[in-house]
């Protein structure tokens, strides 16, 4: 360790009068092609970050004209089959180009191999490969959208999708289809590279639960994916060859379709959460400045969520027609499987507890994931008991419920683990100030959007419906304010954040002492992420010297 | 210091290769002639299906253990040869689960 | 001790990622691992539908089934099994760094490869024949005034060879159709099934209607059976063409001489896909072509 400041990389002899020359990733070559072709994982998940960020704001907008359309109960700004479609590409879009690679595909990509103290992921030209399946993907369902659009539902229930609706259903299906394997392949990733890449000492049990997070998340990509793409082959070929096997007038089933479907869909939803709790884990402890409580228990529970993740796909179809004893087996499951969530939960608390907690603006989201998610996962509870699901089920409550968990959940970790790593990713800062108002714009805005929609699903408010009886309309006002405030919230990170690309503060390496090996390189890092292949002889989440973190270094630096 | 690859880590010879493949033709024969026979009077339904499946997996078994040489291989790799087995049988189990519980009377005329 | 990422001896292939090539053998053997993993999910999924249709409807799956070359299905499976044989002996001669046997081994996995294509394509073209394709009225349109008869294979069923029943319920029928349309005339199994009594609930309503067999009923089934065949023969075809393709690349890199007894794992993985479409046939074989058979052969 050298006493004087000093990053040897590469060529280049730097001292501090020429430290904005300092090559890292991002000035390491300016050309289109070296952006489109490089190898590199954090350019990747810049790329990521661009074409995702794009998708969301797609997503978005049909948001907005959904909420806009229910202002009123008559359908009146869109009439029905156009709200069909509407609310379609609203969840295509955001679920399967947004939600699903938002945090594994920019963050895991990011920063999996810093945590683990590697150069790269262990497949660097599948890893752009997956980009460009998810840009060809993206490309075919967006021509399908402009070509007029598909209004079966996200979910393509047959025999609507396979025999009755004139969407461009195929065209859809096959962008989902070519999109999958972008999934695929960054969790085939993303198990090699846990397994083989990590540097000498970084042990399965010192790995940062952000990577036991990605690890799980990686196993159902790669297990569940599949199943969607020959669920949508098989769609597809019906609806060309209408052979019948989801036809009851032959003696197919439609519910056939939902078993396949839901197979994969359910864990997908545990794909969209599990990394979004690995960013939590991460946020908890480095605000706290304390190691996760329980963290042997938390690792394994991101394992238990993959696991029984995909035992409990029926809880999607217990008035599908679906036998009783069947929806049993699910409704049981569907309980087990809420348990290693509780689980994180309460240690994340219990991390929280005697900490030294600072309330920056990852934690504001940290902690408003936690409420958001309890409440987003309770009602989820709700709906697994076959009783009251038969109440729920199509209304507006399972609408408010998986907002909660992906909104809510997902986002909000997003955005807090964006925010936590920026300086990082882009070596600037932010501007705290707009950051908190953001956060809390984001909270205030989203419980005003989605619990209305509790009450409304309780109240008999059929989901996917352009119009709705007149005394439900107070509430839907409430929904569609909110849902303004949570579009101010939203889009202001999009701002606040480009601007403190050009104009923000440079940031240091590790300006708040944080023990992760991420932190132990530069901001923004070199390409080959280290200068030296670190070596750890530290637990996990240790704050303090004996974890090698060379405090006089940080506090020199944070004082120059 | 470099990695010096003296151990060729063949795994078994050609003589064991040709026998894991006879191995497979025996199998395949058999499961042929055994379809045409009527083992379901014989024996008791299904066994016509259960032995054309014992044959299937025997064989895939030796293809997995010795073409795609898993029985060299360390635990990961057989975890995941099982595994991915595992997670289809939970495919097809959750799935037939409901269809054979359908119309038992019970919850439902 | 910190290992250095700068210059010293690189093995040919090591990628930059890696430390060494112990590394990068073990990344690329558990990466096609996972890929193969999706890959049984993937097709998994088709062996679900064909569970729960022949779970509902077994005599038309029979029916469809002895309509099958099972010789020809046989044959295929020891054409994929030597197959798998060379494609595991070019693995062994990487590895002794036998440059020419790799590429001898390697020619005779195409050559295998491509009769299995091969027997595909003159199955395939006997169902067009017989008017056995389920989809899109592909099958042959007989034109006008022709006198086509094509023989199918024989079927010989207890009830009509004891009962000597008339002609139209015999096995041969002969496919004359100017639209191409899917037929199906033999309802042979499913009366068979009826007097023996082993009909399944969903058979006792799926073929009839008004209380009598309909052949419009069974035909659908029957139709739902070689659309499965197809189905899954079809993406194995299609793994089989990609699986040649592969071996293209790895003939052409195998003769200049890339792959030595120290850097081979190309040859390993692309061994490890190869032998996983094996596999996948070796299911597909009895599960399409043999099961229901026995009742077609003296049996029941």
């Amino acid at each position: 360790m050298d006493a004087t400041v000093n990053n040897k990389i590469g060529t280049a002899v730097v001292d501090r009068t020429v430290e904005k020359t300092r090559t890292h990733y991002l000035n390491n070559g300016h050309s289109l092609s070296s952006w489109l072709l490089t190898k590199d994982h954090k350019r990747i998940a810049i790329l990521y970050l661009i074409t995702v960020s794009a998708f969301f704001l797609l997503g978005g907008v049909y948001a907005a004209t959904i909420r806009l359309e229910l202002l009123t109960p008559a359908s009146d700004l869109l009439e029905s089959g156009t709200y069909n479609k509407v609310f379609t590409q609203h969840g295509i879009i955001m679920v399967f180009f947004f939600l699903i690679p938002v945090v594994p595909a920019i963050l895991g990509n990011f920063l999996l191999p810093l945590m683990i103290g590697a150069k790269d992921l262990a497949l660097p030209k599948i890893n752009l490969l997956s980009w460009y399946f998810y840009m060809t993907g993206g490309g075919l369902t967006l021509f399908a959208l402009i070509q007029g659009g598909v209004d079966t539902g996200w979910t393509f229930y047959t025999p609507y999708s396979t025999t009755f609706s004139n969407g461009y259903v195929m065209l859809a299906g096959l962008g989902i289809f070519v999109n999958g394997f972008s999934s695929i392949l960054t969790g085939l990733n993303f198990i090699v590279t846990v397994h083989t890449m990590r540097c000498p000492g970084m042990t399965w049990f010192r790995l940062p639960l952000f990577v036991w997070a990605h690890y799980a998340t990686s196993l159902v990509m790669v297990l569940g994916t599949p199943v969607i793409a020959i669920t949508i082959l098989l769609m597809a070929l019906e609806r060309v060859a209408h052979i019948g096997i989801f036809d009851p007038s032959i003696g197919g089933d439609p519910i056939l379709f939902q078993h396949l479907f839901w197979f994969y869909s359910h864990p997908a939803v545990y794909i969209m959460i599990l990394p979004g709790m690995g960013v939590i884990s991460e946020i908890i402890a480095n605000y706290s400045r304390k190691k996760i409580f329980g963290y042997e228990f938390v690792a394994f529970s991101s394992l238990a969520i993959a696991v029984f993740g995909f035992l409990v796909w029926g809880h999607h179809m217990f008035v599908s027609g679906q036998s009783m004893y069947a929806g049993l087996v699910f409704s049981f499951l569907t309980m087990v499987v809420s348990v290693p969530s509780a689980i994180k939960m309460f240690n994340w608390t219990a991390t929280m507890y005697k900490g030294s907690v600072s309330y920056d603006t990852p934690m504001l989201y940290a902690i408003g994931f936690m409420g958001l998610f309890l409440i987003g996962g309770l009602t989820g509870l709700f709906l697994g008991a076959m009783g009251l699901n038969v109440h729920l089920t199509d209304t507006y409550f399972i609408v408010a419920h998986f907002h909660y968990v992906m909104v809510g959940g997902t986002v909000l970790a997003y955005l807090g683990g964006l925010h936590m790593w920026w300086s990082k990713i882009t070596g600037k800062t932010y501007s705290e100030f707009w950051g908190k108002i953001s956060a809390l714009l984001v909270f205030v805005g989203f419980n005003l959007t989605f619990f209305p929609q509790f009450i409304l699903g309780y109240m008999g408010m059929p989901r996917r419906y352009a119009s709705y009886s007149e005394e439900l309309q107070v509430l839907n006002v409430f929904s569609t304010a909110g849902a303004s405030v949570l579009g101010i919230g939203l889009v202001l990170p999009l701002i606040y954040l480009t601007y403190s690309l050009f104009f923000g503060e440079k940031a240091k390496s590790n300006p708040s002492m944080l023990p992760g090996l991420e932190w132990r390189t530069q901001s923004p890092p070199p390409t080959l992420n280290f200068d030296e292949t670190p070596v750890v002889t530290w637990e996990a989440y240790e704050f303090g010297e004996e974890n090698g973190l060379d405090i006089e270094k940080a506090r020199r630096e944070a004082t120059v | 210091m470099s990695d010096n690859h003296e151990e060729t880590h063949e795994h078994m010879g050609i003589p064991k290769y040709i026998g894991i493949f006879l191995a497979l033709v025996f199998g395949t024969i058999l499961t042929y002639f055994t379809a045409l026979t009527d083992l379901d009077t014989m024996l008791f339904a299904g066994a016509n299906t259960l032995l054309a499946l014992i044959i299937a997996f025997t064989k895939m078994t030796l293809v997995i253990l010795f073409f795609m040489h898993v029985w060299w291989n360390g635990t990961l790799i057989k975890l995941t040869a099982v595994a991915s087995f595992f997670w289809l049988a939970i495919m097809f189990a959750f799935v037939m689960q409901d269809y054979l519980t359908r119309g038992f009377g019970v919850f439902n005329k | 001790m910190a290992t250095h990422t700068n210059d010293h001896y690189h093995p040919p292939g090591l990628q930059h990622q890696f430390e060494n090539m112990k590394q990068q053998e073990e990344s690329v053997s558990i990466g096609m691992w996972m890929f193969l993993a999706q890959e049984i999910m993937f097709f998994g999924g088709m062996f679900t539908v064909y569970l729960l249709y022949r779970w509902k409807f077994p005599m038309a799956f029979a029916a469809g089934s002895n309509h099958l070359d099972a010789f020809l299905g046989g044959l295929n499976t020891l054409v994929l099994i030597v197959s798998s044989l060379t494609m595991a002996l070019t693995v062994y001669y990487a590895q002794k760094g036998n440059r020419m046997m790799q590429v001898v081994m390697i020619v005779l996995t195409m050559i295998f490869g491509t009769v299995f294509l091969g027997v595909k394509a003159v199955e395939y073209t006997e169902k067009y024949n017989k008017g056995l394709i389920p989809f899109a009225n592909w099958n042959h349109k007989t034109p006008k005034g022709e006198e086509r008869k094509v023989a199918t294979s024989l079927i010989e069923t207890k009830v009509s060879a004891a009962e000597n029943k008339d002609a139209e319920h015999t096995a041969e029928h002969e496919y004359k159709s100017s639209t191409g349309v899917f037929e199906w005339k033999d309802l042979s199994l499913p009366q068979m099934a009826e007097k023996e009594g082993f009909l399944t609930e969903w058979e006792k309503v799926g073929y009839y209607s008004d209380g009598k067999l309909n052949e419009q009923k069974f035909e659908s089934k029957v139709r739902i059976f070689f659309w499965i065949y197809f189905c899954m023969t079809g993406l194995h075809g299609l793994h089989m063409i990609v699986g040649l393709g592969l071996m293209l690349w790895l003939l052409w890199k195998a003769w200049l001489g890339s792959y030595t007894a120290e850097y081979y794992s190309p040859v390993e993985m692309a061994g490890l896909y190869w032998h996983f479409v094996d596999i996948v046939w070796i299911f597909l074989f009895p599960l399409l072509y043999l099961l229901g058979r026995h009742f077609m052969h003296g049996g029941h």
